[in-house]
């Protein structure tokens, strides 16, 4: 051919993939999962995005073995608890948060109606064995994923039953009963050794079992009601809040009175006032001395209670007096017929500390045949001594382990630190991943302290717009001690709720990047990619301009400097 | 996740699920949105295709010698000839009894105005030729000289800001009503923001036996003055605004649009890009001109009836909705 030309330029064609247009690249795309805003913000470490993805393609058994994973009782967590992921979501930057709260107790719920068993292999032979005391949220929690990490496990329970506050606090219309039974039986089922009525300090000791088991794990909660007077005044029938609730759960009745003040502001509280109406007590006061939830009062400033709970008890008829306090039991004898109380506000010093200061010419009597302190329990000592450092367990914050014993943890309200069903579950998985490494051999592991992605790192262009399913409620006119008041959604609902999810920091395979680079430098894989996505970048080509970095509705791709 | 086997880039690049007519090498600028576009309708026409290229970008960084980022038969001739060589390749074809499609591809020089009357000749003769027009608004090859098609009042080398001008002073030539006045089956706009659209469209005009054309808004990060990330976004924000309508004109009528579901104002799109940057300047002329260029939005917006009543999966927010697993 050559001998054809025989003047000018020749070349034999070829195609422009001889030139790599790589070399051009100062900046390049790499995928980069970053942890969506809901599983940041789980302190019972859901991935919620990571299940929302599968509830979407309805492979709802997966979508649960995902969240148990973390979490072993969604129904339970579904129901109590207050979901920080759902004030997290990106999505109610755009409409409305996901109800991931809703979809969390769906599968919950289906696990327990089809009987799914949590996917764990066999005990081995020469297993390890811990002692778990307490089992309530934190010990079950660390008794399952200790479970889970091949490890034999022996939990102690004081109560003749487990769940521990769940069980005993939490009344049936916010947690009916075959709910939590259902996922307790399936909990101690999976060859966990549960020892009922055994009491620390009573039945064994703390000693004991350090030299018994190679670990242990105190999930004791706190089991006494924090002192309470008005000016050393208390009324000679005291009840105390928990006490009361615990009593109402187990026998079904309480005292005959026509007008009670709950003092507190917590969910033990809000909880007391609604079952005193349902036990038939005409006028039920809450005495808080911080506000009501709205959307102007800061989150520190407000009842740290749930705030469905305490809008559902002002919608069956509890008064609540926000930024009040208790000054004087107004007493005929030793029996109360009132309280005077006064405006008070937490308000900063000239030493810039926070002080409730009353406000004098605003207080006022309130009758009442009885007043009921809720207003927080404190550790029982009892058996704990020897690891308790001047009345309080001192430990690494992370995974709980104490800083004196190191093969003794700690979870749950017993550290002090934090007090919700979730925060609970979480120390248990910790501490169980924690003992599970030590036994091993290994470094506990870290915290991973990575930053949740914010909504301007996603394309909202490409998501439509859409609400959130209406809660389905029972009316108060039809509210009783048992029935459960809040409603599940149905299949339908949960489902478009993964659609709904931004799917924030993780690949939705949408093909955005793959149809809208200009250079086809992005590749699509019908199998799986390295990084667990369907697509891989031809650097070969990739000039670097990020287009599809921009589009990337979830913020998976990241451009880096090259080199 | 790392039990998945290794994948060789080669082998996966051969693998694709699309059949490109334009592939990776070739020298286009960082975040081009003509090559993109091109891209995109050489995959929606399939293979059985010859491609008749007018001068401009698209033909320069496609074909640096001795390479070829094209998989289809080529050529490329003059500036102002696409359309003729177009007729000419396809009567060929007719001859020889081939069903073989002619695509005749320019940029908004080679067709607002140096290949005009050769576009217009193919037009009127019926040849079975789908013309797309790659429209970015000036002649980005030589350097971002106006044409024809630049919008009113933006800046390029030949139609500086100053004195006596905020950009250029003439309005962008309204091509597809010209096209359409040529009595043939169907005549549309498009943008690179809307890809499945693009794919539909030269579907659409690849079964029709006859002339149809296709003008295509594909963003210059160069000559408008943005990053390269952004050319997506921009062309979406000429389409949100109403200033690029995307239209179908079948027979001369106005087909179907893309509705927009609350306009956006102008500024939302101007304001990106550098072109259009002495329109934010605090002077009395740069206002006349924005409120200009939101009247001819507002012109367009009711000429072809883009505001929808309700909001639909399929307007200019719903058509491009993204879905898990794509």
């Amino acid at each position: 051919m050559s001998s054809i030309y025989t003047r000018g330029g020749y070349a034999l064609p070829s195609s422009s993939l001889d030139f790599k247009t790589g070399s051009w690249r100062t900046k390049k795309p790499v995928h980069l999962h970053a942890a969506a805003p809901c599983h940041h913000a789980c302190p019972a470490g859901e991935d919620a995005q990571a299940y929302l993805a599968l509830v979407e393609e309805r492979r709802f058994r997966e979508a649960w073995e995902t969240l148990v994973s973390a979490n072993p009782m969604p129904t339970v967590t579904g129901r109590v608890c207050h979901h920080p992921c759902e004030t997290a979501c990106n999505r109610s930057k755009m409409d409305s948060a996901i109800a991931i709260h809703n979809v969390e107790r769906f599968l919950g719920e289906q696990a327990l109606m089809r009987g799914w068993d949590y996917p764990m292999s066999p005990l081995p032979a020469n297993a390890p064995a811990v002692a778990v005391v307490g089992a309530g949220p934190a010990g079950c929690s660390a008794a399952y994923h200790l479970r889970r990490q091949g490890i034999k496990v022996t939990l102690f329970e004081a109560m003749p039953q487990a769940g521990g506050l769940l069980a005993t606090a939490i009344p049936h219309y916010r947690l009916p009963r075959l709910s939590l039974e259902g996922e307790l039986e399936r909990l101690l089922g999976c060859d966990i050794d549960f020892l009922p009525n055994h009491r620390l300090g009573r039945d064994v000791s703390i000693a004991e079992l350090r030299t018994q088991f190679e670990a242990v794990f105190l999930g004791p909660g706190l089991q006494k009601p924090r002192p309470w007077n008005v000016d050393g005044a208390v009324p000679d029938d005291l009840h105390q809040g928990l006490d009361l609730l615990r009593e109402w759960m187990h026998v079904g009745t309480l005292p005959q009175w026509n007008s009670v003040a709950v003092v507190g502001a917590g969910n033990t509280a809000v909880d007391m006032a609604r079952v005193l109406k349902r036990a038939g007590v005409a006028r039920v006061h809450i005495i808080s001395h911080k506000a009501i939830p709205a959307a102007d009062i800061p989150p520190e400033d407000t009842m740290p209670a749930i705030g469905r709970e305490i809008f559902q008890a002002l919608e069956e008829g509890v008064q609540i007096h926000e930024h009040r306090g208790v000054q004087r039991l107004v007493l005929r004898g030793e029996r109360v017929t009132g309280i005077e109380v006064v405006h008070m506000k937490k308000l900063r010093g000239t030493d810039g500390r926070l002080r409730r200061v009353a406000f004098a010419g605003t207080e006022s009597i309130l009758p009442v045949d009885q007043v009921i302190p809720a207003v927080g329990q404190v550790l029982d000592a009892t058996g704990l001594r020897e690891v308790l450092h001047e009345g309080w367990f001192q430990f690494e914050s992370y995974n709980g382990v104490l800083k004196q014993h190191n093969n003794v943890y700690v979870g749950g309200d017993a550290r002090g630190d934090h007090g919700t069903v979730s925060e609970a579950i979480g120390d248990g998985r910790r501490a169980a991943l924690a003992i599970a490494a030590r036994l091993r051999g290994d470094a506990a592991p870290a915290e991973h302290k990575r930053e949740p992605i914010g909504v301007e790192r996603l394309n909202l262009h490409y998501f439509e717009p859409g609400d959130r399913p209406e809660q389905p409620m029972l009316p108060v006119a039809e509210r009783d001690a048992e029935t459960e008041i809040e409603l599940c959604l149905g299949e339908n609902q949960v489902v478009a709720e993964g659609e709904r999810c931004l799917s924030c920091g993780n690949c939705m395979a949408c093909d955005n990047c793959w149809n809208l680079c200009p250079d086809s430098s992005v590749l699509k894989t019908r199998e799986k990619a390295s990084d667990g996505s369907h697509y891989v970048f031809d650097y070969d080509y990739c000039k670097g301009c990020g287009l599809c970095a921009h589009e990337c509705p979830v913020g998976y791709i990241n451009m880096i400097d090259e080199g | 996740m790392s039990t998945a086997p290794e994948i060789r880039i080669e082998d996966l690049r051969r693998r694709q699920p699309r059949n490109s007519g334009l592939i990776s090498g070739h020298r286009a600028c960082l975040g081009c949105g003509e090559a993109l576009a091109a891209r995109l309708v050489t995959e929606a026409a399939g293979p059985d295709v010859a491609i008749t290229n007018a001068t401009g970008c698209l033909e320069v960084f496609s074909t640096a010698w001795p390479e070829s980022a094209w998989t289809r038969p080529w050529i490329h001739s003059l500036f102002e000839n696409s359309g003729a060589i177009a007729a000419g390749v396809e009567a060929a074809y007719k001859a020889q009894g081939r069903s073989t499609k002619v695509l005749a591809f320019g940029g908004d020089g080679g067709t607002f105005d140096i290949g005009f009357q050769a576009l217009s000749g193919m037009l009127e003769r019926g040849h079975n030729v789908l013309y797309v027009c790659y429209d970015n608004e000036a002649y980005m090859n030589t350097g971002i000289q106006r044409s024809s098609s630049t919008p009113h009042a933006a800046m390029t080398t030949t139609s500086p800001p100053g004195r006596e001008r905020m950009g250029k002073r003439h309005l962008k030539k309204d091509i597809i009503s010209i096209v359409a006045a040529h009595h043939i089956p169907y005549a549309a706009t498009a943008s690179v923001a809307y890809p499945a659209d693009i794919k539909n469209k030269v579907r659409r005009a690849m079964a029709i036996d006859g002339p149809t054309f296709l003008q295509i808004h594909a963003p210059c990060p160069l000559g408008w003055g943005h990053e390269g990330d952004q050319s997506i976004e921009v062309a979406r924000l000429a389409v949100l605004t109403g200033l690029f309508p995307v239209v179908e004109l079948e027979r001369g009528g106005i087909g179907s649009v893309l509705q927009l579901r609350e306009p956006l104002p102008v500024n939302e799109y101007l304001k990106r890009q550098n072109r259009f940057r002495h329109l934010f300047r605090n002077d009395a002329r740069a206002t006349q001109e924005l409120e200009h260029l939101q009247a001819i939005a507002n012109h367009n917006i009711e000429f072809y009836g883009l505001r929808g009543d309700r909001p639909a999966a399929g307007d200019a927010c719903g058509a491009d909705t993204v879905r898990r697993g794509g």
